[in-house]
């Protein structure tokens, strides 16, 4: 038994229309006349033939649910699912449901997570939005970073925007990836998504507080591993949307410029500014730039030292950078 | 001094991300020219084989996930061509907004309308890190008027409302968001509020990015010497052959935004005695990343050594990464700038009349001060784009001069050919002979 359409008589009335009808095409995707992708090219001549006649139908579900296995990337075949979805006034939690394997084995396929977003607009219920973050903790353990998963639960907090089902837990799970692994830099910008892109959370109303709070976590993070990019882009971060000057954090910030961590017997302890650990590999070139940055903004007598470091990191310890940003500064400072 | 080729500090704390870094180092590092070693050479041939190959003989079957994408694979492999220096035609598409844009410039299709609202979500899509995310929630704030919106019931957009980004700051958005938002300065030079507002007539506020938070982050993104120098998509990930073009394509962009190397102005004689205390180091050359590194990434880890260019080793080579790296490669072999004596060039034989009788959209101007400021639109959108051009003395080729690469417009990953020439049909121009050099004094 064949399991091609061409064979099924409940598609004997479609006349399928084949890709490269009529030309001579150029670069043609090479479909194998064997297993597997004789079935993907059989299922698309078929598609095209029901998108060009406009079919929304059960049997159309059935078939984009074949080429979306096989090809999640095909967006028409997506696009005219959620189309007969609707026409057909389907289930839409049952079609999440259904599409959860589907998200799991293609998450890295931007249609996918689309589709979703569609589904939950129109089924518009804040339990179900509060279900689909559930399920997307799921996804994103298998991986941490996924581009298009982290986009779409930010959506769903924005869009739906309830503070007890949906808002609260966030920093906490943000946190807890980040305690999982301090250089997740997703989790790093879903935090600032959470605590500052966003508005206002419930309890985070006293915004002096929240900077506060926010510069003790950032600061903590530093000193388990200095030289973690995203920590020091969270901490620029912070000051800039508070508007803190940079200068206020330069106590914190000189031990990781000295190129060792002061001596137990000189350690000051200084809980709002907690040192590198014994480990750290010092000094730290982001701490390097950011007393440079403070340098410069301070003005006057301090530019010579930021002009300094960034000698000093051109030269020597960020060669890679020495054409960046700084050398620009530089010139700007003659 | 610190070793060369020291592995990213992980301050003997490791996680996933440290863990995967350093096993991509290690696999790189073996990749490093040996002192004293040949020069890296660009195996030209083998990639023209891979290029042909999938042109000839089609596209083995694994590309079948790209089925509804094909237009992608003819402009991967036909641009691909053009940039090692075999003539083929061309054909374009990119992404979202910037695809729109880039279609819409070089087809003469721009409107107002079209237009509106786009500047403004851009800037919105600017993360804290300084690079771009791929949104911005609502979405749809921007749009005039949307009857058929995803979002059901219709909203009231309050403009006060936050507009967090979605999605971290990432290199292909960067350059997408870059080079709109380039693209996009003649419209918002005509259609917004000036710096000083006047009272006549009500136009919005500017939006605004942040430049120089952009150059950081594009900067940051560049790899250590231990990873060839090769750049990365986003903060603590990997390098990936494909952001050599879509974060080291970046840097002229920026810089032209910033306006900093533009040879407009004849200023370098009187800088030229200013700079002697800085040789040591910043004579190298001007652009604002290293282009030795990443074209020694390119060279020595990103080719497949069957022919193609790929993300990194041990990965195979395909024809998104061939062309990605061919592109990321010219990019860091030659500087094309925008030149101003072109822009004024372009500008003085520019025929408004005909560009107005070839505009694509049929769009009905109200008023003799509308189709005047449409007029300016397409003429100062169309001279800039126009003025991008190589400067001369400042190709950089890593291997010799056997592995140069033509140059690419910045703008659109096109030959600047290739650009001219759909410009010239699509307006109805004839835009001044290119072998045009700009005045040194």
């Amino acid at each position: 038994m064949s399991d091609l359409l061409a064979d099924d008589p409940e598609w004997a009335d479609v006349v399928p229309i084949s890709q490269y009808e009529n030309v001579n095409p150029i670069a043609p995707i090479f479909y194998s006349e064997e297993c597997p992708y004789a079935p993907n090219k059989d299922a698309t001549d078929y598609f095209r033939a029901v998108v060009k006649t406009g079919e929304m139908s059960p049997r159309v579900l059935k078939l984009t649910e074949t080429i979306i296995q096989m090809n999640p990337a095909h967006y028409t075949a997506w696009q005219h699912r959620y189309k007969t979805l609707i026409a057909l006034r389907s289930d839409l939690e049952e079609e999440l449901r259904l599409m959860d394997d589907i998200a799991k084995q293609f998450m890295k396929t931007y249609q996918v997570w689309h589709h979703r977003r569609l589904l939950l607009t129109a089924i518009n219920s804040v339990d179900v939005a509060a279900l689909e973050l559930e399920f997307l903790r799921d996804v994103l353990e298998v991986d941490t970073k996924n581009y298009h998963t982290w986009s779409y639960r930010q959506w769903i907090l924005a869009h739906f925007n309830n503070e007890a089902r949906l808002w609260a837990r966030e920093r906490a799970y943000a946190e807890a990836l980040l305690d999982a692994d301090v250089r997740n830099n997703s989790a790093w910008h879903h935090r600032f998504f959470v605590v500052f892109a966003s508005g206002v959370r419930l309890g985070d109303e006293d915004r002096e507080q929240v900077r506060k709070r926010e510069l003790a976590y950032v600061k903590e993070q530093i000193a388990v591993a200095p030289n973690n990019a995203s920590a020091w882009n969270y901490l620029r971060g912070v000051l800039e949307t508070t508007k803190t000057p940079f200068e206020e954090l330069t106590s914190f910030v000189e031990p990781y410029t000295a190129s060792q961590r002061p001596a137990p017997s000189e350690e000051v302890v200084d809980l709002d500014n907690p040192l590198p650990t014994e480990k750290a590999e010092l000094p730290c070139v982001a701490a390097l730039e950011f007393m440079a940055d403070a340098y410069e903004k301070r003005g006057g007598d301090a530019v010579p030292k930021a002009v300094e470091i960034w000698k000093l990191l051109a030269n020597e310890k960020d060669t890679m950078r020495k054409n960046g940003p700084r050398m620009n500064e530089l010139n700007n400072t003659k | 001094m610190v070793n060369a080729y020291s592995p990213t500090p992980i301050d003997g704390y490791s996680t996933p991300t440290s863990t995967l870094q350093a096993s991509t180092e290690n696999i790189i590092r073996s990749h490093i020219r040996p002192e004293g070693g040949a020069q890296p050479e660009l195996q030209k041939r083998y990639h023209f084989e891979f290029l042909l190959r999938n042109l000839r003989q089609g596209f083995p079957e694994r590309y079948v996930s790209q089925d509804a994408s094909q237009p992608w694979l003819i402009y991967w492999t036909l641009h691909c061509f053009s940039i090692l220096g075999a003539g083929l035609d061309d054909q374009t598409k990119k992404r979202g907004i910037y695809c729109l844009l880039a279609v819409a410039t070089l087809l003469n299709l721009l409107t107002p309308e079209l237009l509106a609202g786009v500047p403004d979500f851009l800037a919105t899509c600017q993360t804290y890190e300084g690079g771009f995310g791929n949104a911005s929630f609502p979405g749809w704030a921007f749009e005039a008027d949307d009857p058929e919106s995803e979002t059901g019931p219709a909203k009231t957009y309050d403009p006060s409302a936050p507009r967090p980004p979605l999605g971290e700051a990432h290199g292909g958005y960067t350059f997408c968001a870059t080079a709109s938002w380039v693209l996009l300065r003649s419209f918002i030079d005509l259609y917004y509020a000036p710096a000083i507002q006047s009272s006549a007539v009500s136009l919005p506020q500017k939006p605004h990015i942040d430049t120089r938070a952009l150059l950081r982050w594009c900067t940051q993104m560049q790899g250590l010497p231990i990873e060839l120098g090769g750049f990365k998509g986003r903060t603590n990930k990997l390098v990936d052959g494909c952001y050599s073009w879509w974060v080291g394509g970046c840097f002229v962009l920026v810089e032209a935004l910033l306006g900093v190397g533009a040879h407009s102005e004849p200023s370098t004689e009187e800088n030229a005695g200013e700079e002697e205390g800085q040789k040591s180091w910043d004579d190298i050359d001007d652009s604002l990343f290293d282009r030795k590194a990443l074209q020694e990434y390119i060279l020595l880890a990103g080719q497949h050594p069957a022919g193609g260019l790929r993300d990194k080793p041990p990965k195979p080579a395909d024809a998104y990464h061939t062309l990605y790296c061919s592109a990321g490669l010219s990019a860091a072999q030659h500087r094309v700038i925008p030149s101003e004596p072109r822009r004024k060039a372009v500008i003085s034989a520019w025929d408004a009349a005909q560009a107005r009788a070839r505009d694509g959209t049929g769009f009905r101007a109200t008023s003799e001060a509308e189709r005047e400021k449409l007029d300016a639109l397409r003429r100062q959108t169309c001279a800039h784009v126009l003025s991008w051009a190589e400067e001369e003395g400042t190709e950089l080729y890593v291997g010799g001069a056997t592995n140069r690469v033509n140059a690419t417009h910045p703008l659109f990953n096109l030959t600047t050919t290739h650009s001219d020439t759909m410009m010239a049909y699509f307006y109805g121009q004839t835009f001044p002979s290119r072998h045009f050099t700009p005045a040194k004094k």
